[in-house]
């Protein structure tokens, strides 16, 4: 059997005293989209650096495709990474710049990459091209390598809408061609809704929420009823988030069973909402519904 | 990686083909005078062992005619550093100062083959470059090499196999730079300092001891002797061997013009004499190949240290 695409066991990176990620423990499954969520700083570009062998970890280890990327670089050829801006040589041309990846790289298809540049002059300098022509040609000259494990780190940050829509179709019909795993950190959520099968939530370093998409959304229920306090509801394992507006009170819930208290309306969660609570910094870790009321109830 | 290199270094490439050319025929244009002069003085007659008269005359008059032009070409020592400054200290520095580094370093090339490849393949194109500027540096030297020699630093620095060992070593030099600083210019800033403070050191302090100088007793007030050879002190001794200091010279000189008497005279009335400490003529290519390899060994060590220092992360 393969090895999981991306294991990380304790992982920890320290810049100078700020530790950006700390004892993350995650395993990515084979074949699947993984959206890499989180605000602001939450610590998703350090994963993907530690991930593509361009960081070492302060602790703990990390393999990609089994391997060590830093003891053994020679793994980074089966693994596209695409930097956060998409770092490329700007006096190069793009003809150039292809003629770089398929020089510095065993497994490189020029096809793939090719077909993925259709619109772009070949003679034109790497620094003329537009935002959404660079992300391109960087998404053009990761997944030439027919890699195994592709690492984008907001790949849609300076784009469009309608060119980051056209990127991720892109992005997936190469990667479904290729039957890659893919990793992609952003902070837009909608970008990552649209694609991702498997959700990675990172907060503070630390990862604050994982799981199949579909699964995560099967055992999250917002719940809106009047305002009262907060006691044992049947069904419901952990308060996520507890929002007030007038005598409304809305409370977006994990479950573990059928809620039947007919005081409470069930709606399903979509992505953005859920993504969006587990962000949320005023969430307090591991508190259980009944010790959240003593605390909140008063304030 | 060769064709990397190529593309990512052809710039500098161009710029160092320019100023070779640029060197050559500054030099084929200034030797035309001095050849010439040369050969109307039949100065190649004055070479030891001297057969013509006349040379104390012409010999001088022809150093002060191009004296200028020597002192110029002192300048040239620098020409190695170039090799430090301008590819040596950008090739790391650059690549994380644009975060270009996240591109290069994640493809199927590992770091460390990057960087060695890149490197070696610089360095013979500097090695090469090196030795061209210092042939054409020797050529243009010739009729000076002959009259006045090349031991000392005027002649020693920039010929022969030391230009490339000094360009070799800033270029070590201006790599580990980049790795440490990380910023273009700093990394420059702190080649420049390092490459002129080893040079200065090693030529002041360690070149005249590669081997034990030579010794030679002259007239206190004959001139140092030998032409070719790299005077390193010359020193004025009264007839027990004393060092004289610059002061009771002074007072020699005085006490004879008050008494009215030919201070040189006079001096040679004392017994003083002058011990000259030198290094000969004929051991040129000795220590060329002995401060090359120091050099050459101390970029060895830059290189050892860089490949031990830990990823830039």
């Amino acid at each position: 059997m393969r090895p999981p695409p991306l294991v990380a066991h304790g992982l920890g990176k320290r810049f100078r005293r700020e530790w950006a990620l700390r004892d993350l423990t995650l395993t990515v499954p084979p074949g699947a989209v993984v959206g890499l969520a989180g605000s602001n700083a939450a610590g998703k570009s350090t994963l993907l650096a530690l991930a593509a062998g361009v960081l070492a970890p302060s602790e703990g280890s990390i393999a990609v495709l089994g391997r060590d990327p830093l003891e053994s670089p020679e793994v980074l050829g089966e693994i596209g990474y695409v930097a956060q801006g998409a770092p490329l040589y700007r006096s190069f041309r793009v003809a150039e710049t292809i003629e770089y990846a398929r020089r510095t790289n065993a497994r490189w298809d020029g096809e793939i990459a090719t077909e993925l540049l259709t619109r772009i002059d070949s003679r034109a300098k790497v620094g003329a091209l537009s935002a959404g022509e660079r992300a391109r040609l960087a998404l053009a000259l990761a997944l030439g390598k027919r890699p195994r494990l592709v690492l984008l780190d907001e790949p849609f940050a300076s784009l469009d809408p309608l060119a980051a829509r056209e990127l991720l179709q892109l992005l997936m019909d190469g990667v479904a061609e290729l039957a890659a795993t893919v990793v992609v950190a952003s902070h837009v959520v909608a970008d990552i809704q649209r694609v991702c099968d498997h959700i990675v939530l990172l907060s503070g370093g630390c990862v604050r929420l994982e799981g199949d998409v579909e699964e995560l959304l099967e055992s999250h229920r917002l719940l809106t009823g009047p305002r009262r306090p907060l006691g044992e509801i049947r069904g419901v394992r952990e308060v996520v988030r507890e929002r007030y507006s007038g005598r409304q009170l809305t409370l977006l819930v994990v479950t573990d069973g059928p809620i039947v208290d007919p005081s409470w309306t069930v709606h399903p969660v979509s992505l953005e909402e859920l993504l969006l609570a587990y962000m949320a910094p005023e969430r307090l870790p591991n508190v259980r519904p009944m010790e959240r009321v003593q605390l909140r109830w008063h304030g | 990686m060769a064709w990397v290199t190529w593309r990512q270094h052809r710039s500098q490439a161009f710029a160092a083909f320019g100023l070779l050319a640029a060197l050559a025929v500054t030099a084929l244009v200034t030797h035309l005078p001095i050849a010439s002069a040369f050969d109307h003085d039949s100065l190649s007659g004055c070479l030891p062992p001297a057969t013509r008269t006349g040379c104390d005359i012409i010999v001088p008059h022809f150093e002060s005619q191009f004296g200028g032009l020597v002192t110029a070409t002192r300048i040239l020592a620098l020409l190695p550093l170039l090799a430090g400054l301008f590819v040596g200290a950008p090739l790391i520095a650059r690549e994380l100062e644009f975060g270009t580094y996240r591109f290069a370093w994640t493809q199927g090339v590992s770091r460390r083959r990057w960087l060695l490849s890149k490197t070696l393949l610089l360095a013979a194109a500097t090695v090469v470059a090196a030795g061209a500027a210092s042939l054409v540096l020797m050529w243009w030297r010739s009729p000076f090499d002959s009259l006045e020699g090349r031991m000392g630093p005027g002649g020693f620095d920039i010929e022969g196999i030391v230009v490339p060992a000094y360009a070799l070593f800033a270029l070590a030099l201006g790599v580990l730079a980049g790795l440490v600083f990380r910023r273009t210019v700093a990394a420059m800033t702190a080649t420049l300092l390092a490459f002129g403070a080893t040079r200065f050191l090693v030529s002041d302090f360690v070149r005249p001891h590669f081997m034990a100088p030579l010794h030679r007793v002259i007239s206190a007030t004959a001139t140092s002797g030998m032409p070719g050879d790299w005077v390193l002190s010359n020193t004025l001794v009264d007839a027990g061997g004393r060092r004289i200091t610059a002061a009771n010279e002074e007072l020699a000189v005085v006490h004879a013009q008050q008494a009215g008497i030919d201070p040189h005279t006079y001096i040679l009335t004392l017994g003083w004499r002058r011990i000259v400490s030198y290094q000969p003529a004929g051991r040129f290519w000795t220590f060329q190949l002995l401060e090359g390899g120091l050099y050459v060994g101390l970029a060895l060590v830059l290189v050892a240290l860089w490949l031990v220092r830990r990823t830039p992360a």
